[in-house]
Formats: C-alpha cells, sequence, structure tokens
C-alpha cells in the first residue's frame, strides 16, 4: 500500500449561493496517478483546483473543510499559495503557453523561485524539463522560437515541462488531452506513464479508455459527490455502484 | 408562400441591405472628400508666400554703423531710412502720396528682413544686394488669384494705381512665390503675411506632453488595478460606471473645472500650457482607461492561469504576462486620447488660450495659443489672408492627427501577439 500524498475530508465548494462540492473525501496515493471521471459540471475540476488553490482567483468562490498534503492543510488561509504552487503544478485543458520563446516558457518558474541563479544552471533545467516531457528532441534546435508556434501535442507537453521545471511534488492535469488528435494523446499517456515514477498526477479526464490506460486509482463525481472511489480496475470492472455503472458503459453522461 | 419565393425574398433582402451599406459608405466618403477638398484648395497657398524682388543698396550715409558691426550694434542700427529709399526705387514714383501707396505694398517686416541680411553679412555697406522682401497681404492674396481686381475702386483694399505698379511688377518679373517660412516660424500676427503657427505648434506640443505625462502613468495605472487587482464589487461597478460617464462629459465642463479650480484657486498662470496640459489630461484620463482596460480584458485568461499554476503571485502574473500583452492596445488607445485632445477647443478657449500672443512660448509657463485655438482665432478675422490661413492650420491639424492614428494602427498590428 503506498503512502497517502492529499488527503481531503468534508471539501465542500461554494460558488456564490450555489454548492459545487458535497463533503469530498478522497485520498490520493504517492507517485500514482488518480484519474477523476463524471459527466461535465459534476465538481472534478472544481475538486483538483483546490489542490493548489487556484479557486482563490474566482472571488465568490468558498471552501470549507480539510484538504491536508503530508499533513500541512491546503485551505489555511495564512498558506503562502506561491509556495503551495511551487509544490502542486497544473497542466489545463487548452495548452497556454506563454507568447513567449520556448526557453523562456520554461525558465520562467525556475526564475521566479530563485532556481537557477546563472545561465548554465537554468539550461540544465530547461533541458531536463523537456526531455522529461518528451519534447527535447523536436525543439532543441529551435528554443528560441515562439512556444505559441508548436504544435497543439507539442504546446501541451511545453505545458507539462512548464509544471515540472520548478519540480513539483504533484502534478494537476484538468483534462490535458481534450483538444488534442489520438496520436499527441498517445504521446501524452505515454509520458504520464514515465511521470508517474517520480511525480503524484491526478488527471481529470472525460475518457473512460484515458482513465484505464494511465490510471491505478479512479474516482466518480456526481453533482458535486464523490460517488465511489476505488483501484480503476475495479472501478471499471466491478463498481459497487450502479451509478458508476451507468456511466461506464455510457448509459448517461 | 412556396420555397421558391421565400428564397427569393431572402437573396431580395441581402441585396438590399448590400445597397443601403454601399450607400451609406459612399455618402460617408462623399462628405470627406468635399471637406478635404475644400480645405485643400482654400489652404494649400497659405504654404506660399508671395515676394517683391528688391535691389538693395547699403548706402553709409544712411546707416549708423560701419561695415564689421557686431551683433548688438546692428540689432539696435536704424535701417528705416535704407527701407525707405530702397523701396520707392523699384518703381518710379512721381510724388510723396505714390511712394506711399507703393511702400504699401510691402509687410511690416520689411525693414527687419533687410536688417536679417545685414546681419547674415556685415560687410554689406557700400555694396548692392538682391532681396526677395516679402509682399503685403492684398498684393499677396491679389497675386495668388485669391483677391477680385475687377471690383470697383472704392471697395477694393487695393487702389488703381497700386495695380499699376503690381503690373509693373509682373512684367518685370519682380514679383514671385516662395516657401512660407513665416507660416511655420512665426507666431500670431495682426498682418496675415506676418502671422504663423509656431506659437500655436509648440503651445500645442507643451500642451499634449503634459497631457501626456500626466494621464498615461495614471490611466494605466488605475486600469491596471482596476481590471486587474480590485474585488469585483459594488464600488468598482460604480467607479466603472462613473469613468464611462466622464468620457461622455462635455470637453467645456473640463475647462469650466479648470477654470474654478487651477485659475480661481490654486492661481496657476492664464492662457498657459500648463494649464492646458493638466485640464487636457483630466478630459483624457477616462478616455484612455477605457482601452486600457479593454486591451487587458483582451488577455485571455489562461494566460494569468498559466503563469499563477507555476507559483507567480499575483502581482507577478500581471506584469511578467498580462501587461506585456496589452501594452500594444494600451498605447494605441493612449495615442487616440491624445489625438483627440490635440483638437480639443472649447476647455481651451474657457483657460484663456483664446489670447493673442505674438511671441513663441520658450517654456510652458509662458502665454501661448493652440492649433485648434489659432483656427478659431483666424476664422473669425477678416482679411482674406487669414482664410487661407485658417485651412492650412486645419491641414497641419488633421496630418497630426492622421500620423498619430496610423502610429497606433502601426503599434497595434506590430506589437499585438497572438495566442494559438
Amino acid at each position: 500500500m503506498s503512502k497517502v500524498k492529499i488527503k481531503s475530508k468534508n471539501l465542500n465548494v461554494y460558488y456564490g449561493d450555489k454548492q459545487a462540492l458535497f463533503d469530498v473525501n478522497l485520498d490520493l496515493n504517492e507517485k500514482e496517478v488518480t484519474a477523476l471521471i463524471g459527466p461535465s459540471g459534476c465538481g472534478k475540476s472544481t475538486f483538483i483546483r483546490c489542490i493548489n488553490r487556484m479557486n482563490d482567483v474566482i472571488d465568490i468562490c468558498k471552501v470549507t473543510g480539510n484538504i491536508e498534503m503530508d499533513g500541512m492543510n491546503i485551505n489555511d488561509k495564512d498558506l503562502d499559495v506561491v509556495s503551495l504552487r511551487e509544490r502542486v503544478g497544473m497542466v489545463f485543458q487548452k495548452p497556454n503557453p506563454f507568447p513567449k520563446s520556448i526557453y523562456d516558457n520554461i525558465s520562467y518558474g525556475p526564475k521566479i523561485h530563485g532556481k537557477g541563479e546563472t545561465k548554465s544552471e537554468l539550461d540544465q533545467i530547461v533541458e531536463n524539463s523537456l526531455k522529461k516531457s518528451a519534447l527535447w528532441e523536436e525543439v532543441k534546435d529551435r528554443l528560441d522560437e515562439p512556444g505559441t508556434s508548436l504544435s497543439g501535442g507539442q504546446q501541451q507537453r511545453l505545458c507539462i515541462a512548464r509544471a515540472i521545471s520548478v519540480n513539483p511534488e504533484v502534478i494537476l492535469m484538468d483534462e490535458p488531452c481534450s483538444a488534442l488528435d489520438p496520436i499527441a494523446t498517445a504521446k501524452i499517456e505515454e509520458l504520464i506513464d514515465e511521470l508517474k515514477k517520480t511525480y503524484t498526477i491526478v488527471i481529470v479526464t472525460h475518457s473512460m479508455a484515458q482513465a484505464v490506460r494511465v490510471s491505478q486509482k479512479t474516482g466518480f463525481f456526481h453533482l458535486g459527490k464523490l460517488i465511489e472511489v476505488g483501484k480503476t480496475e475495479k472501478i471499471f470492472k466491478n463498481p459497487d455502484n450502479k451509478m458508476t455503472q451507468d456511466y461506464i458503459t455510457g448509459r448517461f453522461g | 408562400m412556396t420555397k421558391e419565393e421565400r428564397l427569393k425574398k431572402r437573396h431580395r433582402a441581402e441585396k438590399r441591405f448590400r445597397f443601403y451599406g454601399l450607400t451609406s459608405i459612399f455618402v460617408a466618403l462623399l462628405f470627406v472628400v468635399i471637406l478635404v477638398q475644400n480645405i485643400f484648395s482654400k489652404g494649400s497657398s497659405a504654404f506660399k508666400k508671395t515676394v517683391i524682388t528688391t535691389e538693395v543698396f547699403f548706402d553709409q550715409e544712411l546707416l549708423e554703423i560701419q561695415n564689421g558691426a557686431s551683433q548688438e550694434e546692428i540689432m539696435e542700427a536704424d535701417f528705416y531710412d535704407i527701407m525707405i529709399e530702397n523701396l520707392i526705387k523699384t518703381y518710379p514714383a512721381k510724388d510723396r502720396d505714390e511712394e506711399d501707396e507703393l511702400l504699401k505694398l510691402f509687410s511690416g517686416d520689411a525693414e527687419i528682413e533687410i536688417k536679417k541680411a545685414f546681419l547674415n553679412d556685415n560687410n554689406l555697406i557700400g555694396k548692392t544686394i538682391t532681396l526677395d522682401l516679402t509682399a503685403s497681404d492684398d498684393i499677396d492674396q491679389l497675386h495668388k488669384g485669391n483677391y477680385p481686381r475687377d471690383l470697383p475702386e472704392e471697395r477694393r483694399r487695393i487702389s488703381d494705381f497700386q495695380l499699376v505698379i503690381y503690373d509693373y511688377f509682373v512684367e518685370n518679373k519682380k514679383i514671385s512665390k516662395n516657401f512660407n517660412n513665416y507660416f511655420f516660424n512665426n507666431g500670431d500676427s495682426r498682418d496675415p503675411e506676418l502671422a504663423g503657427i509656431g506659437g500655436a505648434l509648440v503651445g500645442s506640443f507643451y500642451s499634449i506632453l503634459i497631457c501626456l505625462l500626466l494621464a498615461f502613468p495614471v490611466a494605466v495605472l488605475a486600469s491596471i488595478y482596476l481590471e486587474e487587482f480590485a474585488p469585483k464589487n459594488k464600488i468598482t461597478d460604480f467607479i466603472e460606471i462613473n469613468i464611462n460617464n466622464l468620457a461622455a462629459v462635455p470637453s467645456i465642463v473640463y475647462g469650466l473645472l479648470a477654470l474654478q479650480i487651477l485659475l480661481a484657486t490654486i492661481q496657476l498662470p492664464r492662457s498657459t500650457p500648463l494649464v492646458a496640459g493638466i485640464t487636457l489630461a483630466l478630459m483624457t484620463l477616462p478616455r484612455i482607461i477605457i482601452p486600457c482596460r479593454a486591451s487587458l480584458k483582451a488577455v485571455p485568461p489562461s494566460i494569468r492561469e498559466g503563469a499563477l499554476a507555476v507559483g507567480a503571485s499575483k502581482f507577478q502574473s500581471v506584469f511578467h504576462h498580462v501587461v506585456p500583452l496589452a501594452l500594444p492596445g494600451t498605447l494605441s488607445g493612449t495615442i487616440i486620447g491624445l489625438a483627440q485632445a490635440l483638437g480639443e477647443t472649447a476647455p481651451l478657449i474657457l483657460i484663456g488660450m483664446v489670447a493673442f500672443v505674438v511671441d513663441i512660448p520658450s517654456s510652458p509657463v509662458d502665454p501661448s495659443s493652440s492649433l485648434p485655438v489659432q483656427v478659431y482665432l483666424w476664422s473669425e478675422s477678416a482679411e482674406r489672408g487669414f482664410v487661407e490661413k485658417t485651412s492650412a492650420t486645419i491641414m497641419m491639424l488633421l496630418s497630426f492627427l492622421i500620423v498619430m492614428n496610423f502610429i497606433a494602427v502601426y503599434l497595434r498590428q506590430k506589437f499585438e501577439k497572438r495566442w494559438n
């Protein structure tokens, strides 16, 4: 049994008057891929945005309950979100590279966190991050070209490289392949398999097949509630809940 | 209605709409053409001035200075006699009256023009040189064809005898048209042939500079705060509505405000570019804030999220990513705001910039005019010379506005980054 990295207890999220998450209790294991599935608007993304406090950006959003990483309360008002996000990276649904060079896209994070004092250290970080995200061979000769000139799949891998450039412990992925073609998707999935050796990964996905392929643990959300969570194999072969069964067999959602 | 009929009706509606659109564009263009044609036909002659080629002999007996005199000595010396003696030689006048009429064909600055020639070369005593002396406004307009000579004499500003002299000049090729340097270098004057927009240009430049220095930083910081940092609540909504309202307040209201506060209460010097700049800055502020906020809004939220997700603070995500991306739009909005300020007349009239200022201001606290106010002042003058000067000033003003708008468009297209 692997160690629990992130633990949420009775997590509730409100957008103004509307409650988006109801008493979510979910444990995420270290160096494992956890997939979150469920119909649109069920709260999967809301949940992972609690882990790096991205919900802070939304004025009307209120989070109650407990969410801990290695025993540290993430939801603590006095917590420094900057250092939290240094430990918890995120990859978004639509690739969002900065409109800057490939090099600057990756060196930005280390720079603001004071990692890589010298040019050669930064070069090393950029190279390592690109190698880890399997993009190095494709871009090593054109690091000063704009990140936005890459293809969609490459852009998403660039964003993954950007996330791992600050050496986080957890990587959150919010439907990272929904804007990509099958070949680019396959590459990202391969990459996720590789990355889980080093990082704890949470991935939100609409593709059952993807969840089966990449994850060890799966959580099923519906209308803001965590309906069922367990080993991926079990969820997809023999779920306890009728609703989970209906969703994975495509009867609704 | 059958399917064919409905289809036909739809096509007709489309054609009708195309026709309406083309018609309105055509009408708009027609007005622009008429306006531009009108201004050009009236104003283009102001860039030339009529000069009378005159032989000037520097007679030692008529001058109290010697060859090699210093600058100060020349400046103080009297060139009046030299001028009179030389000008009356341009035409064989019979008596004193005829000489007087002859002298009236030259501008009031003939003496100064002769003195300037001597300043350039202080060894001219005893020599004869040929000078192009500026003609008076009446001759200027007559020569440019703006003045009808077939009116009866008592309704003309030029007497029959002066016409005879003019024809004599034309016959002997003594009269010609030169580039009008006075129009650009001189301040205002009662004599149209000597009046120029130099003072108004400098005044407008100082005003716009002060306006830019005050309005740009305040507007940009206000927009960034309101758009990126301020909480979205009733107070910020109220501020936003008021900024939009302020942008629509008639400019004369800002003039009244400046009159009361800047002139009456703080007692800043009247008629100066300093006050004009502050007034225009107040007026321009909301007009810059609006496009500035719009260009900040146009930066996709994914850029902010991307920066925040790698651990940038709010401040870093705004100033490292959002502001640089919004900069082209901000700059072009600022330039368009300044272009509006450049053409603003009403508030400047209220703060006393409508005064008759001959000297070119040497600092923002000297009394001054500005381009649009100069247009206003000259458009009220009766002399024909001011008609062409009014149009020529409008041409200058319009060309500045076109250049500024062109820069705005260029900045936006050149530096606007595309995301995805």
